[in-house]
């Protein structure tokens, strides 16, 4: 029997077809422009993005990945660095370290999915350069004990705000929180590109000079190179396309929002929902759900035509890439607990309310609950 | 008027944004084919830039800490970036009188630490291919070709960046094959490098939930793919245009000798002209009167690599390349593009006559 509703885990085509028009217009106009590369609609964008993250300066790069590294990179990290992170994120978190040839140490997290504070300082060493807290699935990470950790230490905080663009922690924006945020603008974030882009935010200007510096091969101006570096440039055409969506992304989150509580007052008898903590404001990039007989359940909705998805089945540090770290299977029981019962309920901002009724009725019916 | 296909290329744009295809698939996969039949490798893929591909193919060879890479400093500073940033040493060597690695210096930069040649087709003309194959075959060397500037080039009717073990590819908005903004490609022939090669440019994933090894993200984007595609239709006709503006243009030039030093043009390279380039005396002068004529010229560029800060640990000075910086101080690249007329050839060369004859 074919199921009566289809729910896709995203419908990005429906949250692009009102500013399709809007979007065409703008790539027509960069392409008559003949700038493409650092030109006046990335100037502008960097300027939008930093307002809404309320910090003093946004630098647009290629992508989420490189945000972080080249932040890492302008530290000048060295082979054997060591940087702290959740082991239950986008491998980005650790390979942006790993590749200066740094060493990612994981801690366990909290039942909330972010990275718990309290198992920071014992992984802490003398060669503990950086903490890289992850606002998973949009929810802010504890940042005023991680900072209080980190200037005790002095270590510097990156903030990988890959999923929580607009997320705040007691009245404040992510990216503005730690020393330094890198975001994603990957299409399937709350603020996306129609391809990949990354934004880096700071409130130190000497930092952000250096990375401007490093995105753009080390050079100075034309003729001048200061330091071997590479490209991690964000197109014009990417963030003319960027001026567009980050008008609807208020709009946007407020949907999100909206969708998370009404799963959250619907689920909540039959499963563990992601309740907002004191001072959290979550964005919902992913809506995840901790639930019993995950896998059973997982099938059960793609039978009924609901694509439910696993943000991470497999955590970084027992990925085959991080086997010379040494990580046992059983290193980090909240994560490993975690890994087992979490999954990602289609949220999107166009979602319809048939299409969520028919998604907590599906997981209801699953669990043998009266509606 | 740079890009005639403006409204093909909207229209395809168009298409691409309801399919919500937008990191790697269909269009970049389209472009990909579209390519390899066009140089004739048989595995090519697109990647975030031209300085990306080098520093995958670097990686794809397993070069790393330690390691020494013979190249040229009369170069853009991505191909030193490259070898840098996969921790490995650039061996510079100089140059001939066509701007491009001297192959005779091969062999007394070889060292027991030299794993690969990485030779450049600086402005889209070709170093001496078979002759820097056959020497690191003889030494159990790799060769990297940066053909940053090589798509529409060839020699002896072998496409640039496919004679070595991997060609790079830059699609920069200044070269014939372009994109209009950032966007590289890389070819191979062997399938374990090609393989390898797209896990790490989508960072080292086998699939959504399985990493391999870390990776990072260097995706060719859709919206560029689409572009290249576009402008790949024309590339042809673009490096035959050049070549006959160039070829009027090295015609009147040569008549200025000694003042002017056309470079030999051997008949089995095709050159793509991605930079038109001339030795003159007295640059400085002939750039502030070029200027003044409203001629717009430039230098690519004024201090080599091996001078530059950023080199500094290599211990280079002025001197040790000779050649390189010889050139460094006398070439100007002038516009030599397909959208130049025939008066404008003239006037060009009235205006560089003039400066020497007064």
């Amino acid at each position: 029997m074919t199921p009566a509703i289809k729910v896709p885990y995203v419908t990005l085509a429906e949250q692009l077809a009102p500013i399709q028009s809007a979007i065409l217009e703008e790539v027509k106009s960069v392409l008559e422009s003949g700038t493409f590369i650092l030109g006046p609609k990335l100037k502008q964008f960097e300027e939008e993005f930093a307002r809404i993250c309320g910090v003093k300066h946004a630098l647009g790069t290629d992508n989420g990945t490189s945000s972080l590294h080249l932040v890492w990179r302008v530290l000048k990290l060295e082979p054997g660095d060591e940087v702290i992170t959740a082991p239950n994120s986008f491998i980005a978190s650790a390979s942006s370290a790993a590749l200066l040839g740094c060493k990612p140490v994981f801690v366990d997290i909290l039942p909330n999915l972010n990275i718990d504070p309290s198992k920071i300082e014992a992984a802490i060493t003398p060669r503990t350069r950086g903490l890289v807290p992850v606002h998973l699935t949009g929810r802010p990470a504890d940042m005023d004990a991680i900072m209080k950790i980190a200037a005790r230490h002095n270590l510097f905080v990156l903030e990988d705000s890959a999923q929580a663009v607009g997320a705040e922690y007691h009245g404040r924006r992510v990216g503005g929180l730690g020393h330094a945020g890198a975001f994603s603008l990957h299409p399937l974030k709350n603020l996306f590109a129609i391809g990949d882009g990354g934004m880096v935010t700071t409130n130190d200007e000497s930092l952000i000079r250096k990375i401007a510096q490093a995105r753009n091969h080390g050079l100075y101006n034309r003729e001048q190179c200061d330091y071997w570096s590479f490209n991690s440039r964000l197109d014009e055409l990417q963030a003319a396309i960027l001026l567009v969506c980050i008008k609807q992304l208020d709009h946007w989150t407020e949907q999100r929002r909206k969708h998370a509580f009404r799963y959250n007052e619907a689920l909540k008898d039959v499963v563990s929902v992601p309740v907002e903590g004191p001072g959290e404001k979550c964005v919902y990039q992913t809506y995840v759900i901790q639930a019993e007989k995950r896998d059973l359940l997982q099938k059960f909705l793609q039978d009924s035509g609901i694509t439910a998805l696993i943000h991470y089945k497999t955590p970084i540090h027992l990925q085959p890439a991080a086997q010379y770290l040494g990580y046992t299977a059983d290193a980090f029981p909240v994560c490993k607990e975690a890994c087992e019962s979490i999954l990602s309920l289609p949220l999107f901002p166009t979602m319809k309310e048939e299409q969520q009724e028919y998604v907590i009725t599906k997981i209801r019916e699953f669990y043998g609950a009266t509606k | 008027m740079q890009f005639a296909n403006h409204e093909k290329i909207l229209a395809r744009w168009k298409e691409l944004i309801p399919t919500t295809q937008f990191t790697l698939g269909p269009f970049v996969e389209e472009f990909e084919r579209d390519f390899a039949a066009f140089i004739g490798a048989k595995y090519v893929i697109g990647t975030n830039t031209g300085t990306d591909a080098l520093i995958l193919a670097l990686k794809a060879l397993g070069i790393g800490a330690g390691d020494e890479i013979i190249t040229v400093a009369a170069t853009f500073f991505a191909t030193s970036g490259a070898i840098v940033a996969v921790g490995a040493k650039p061996v510079f060597i100089d140059v001939d009188d066509r701007y491009q690695m001297d192959a005779n210096l091969i062999e007394a930069a070889i060292t027991s630490r030299t794993k690969a040649i990485l030779p450049v087709h600086w402005a889209g003309a070709a170093p001496d291919m078979p002759r820097i194959v056959a020497l690191a075959k003889k030494h159990g060397l790799k060769v990297v070709e940066d053909a940053c500037m090589g798509p529409g080039g060839s020699v002896f009717g072998k496409h640039s960046g496919t004679h070595g073990d991997i060609g790079c590819y830059s699609m920069h908005p200044l070269k014939p094959l372009h994109v209009m903004g950032d966007g590289g490609m890389i070819s191979t022939d062997d399938e374990k490098i090609y393989t390898w090669m797209k896990k790490y440019r989508n960072h080292g994933m086998v699939d959504r939930d399985h990493i391999e090894f870390w990776g990072v993200n260097m995706r060719l984007q859709p919206l560029q793919a689409i572009v290249a595609g576009e402008v790949l239709k024309t590339v042809k006709e673009t490096v035959a245009a050049r070549s006959r503006n160039v070829f009027k243009l090295d015609a009147g030039l040569a008549k200025l000798a000694p003042h002017a030093i056309v470079p030999s043009r051997p008949a089995d390279y095709i050159e793509t002209f991605s930079l038109y380039m001339i030795q003159f005396e007295n640059r400085g002068k002939l750039l502030r009167h070029l200027e003044a004529n409203g001629i717009e010229a430039k230098v690519h560029y004024p201090v080599p690599l091996h001078l530059q800060q950023a080199a500094t640990s290599l211990g280079y000075k002025r001197g040790s390349l000779p050649k390189t910086e010889q050139q460094a101080d006398r070439l100007i690249s002038l516009p030599a593009h397909q959208y130049i007329t025939d008066a404008q050839i003239e006037y060009m060369l009235d205006v560089i006559g003039k400066f020497y004859t007064n």
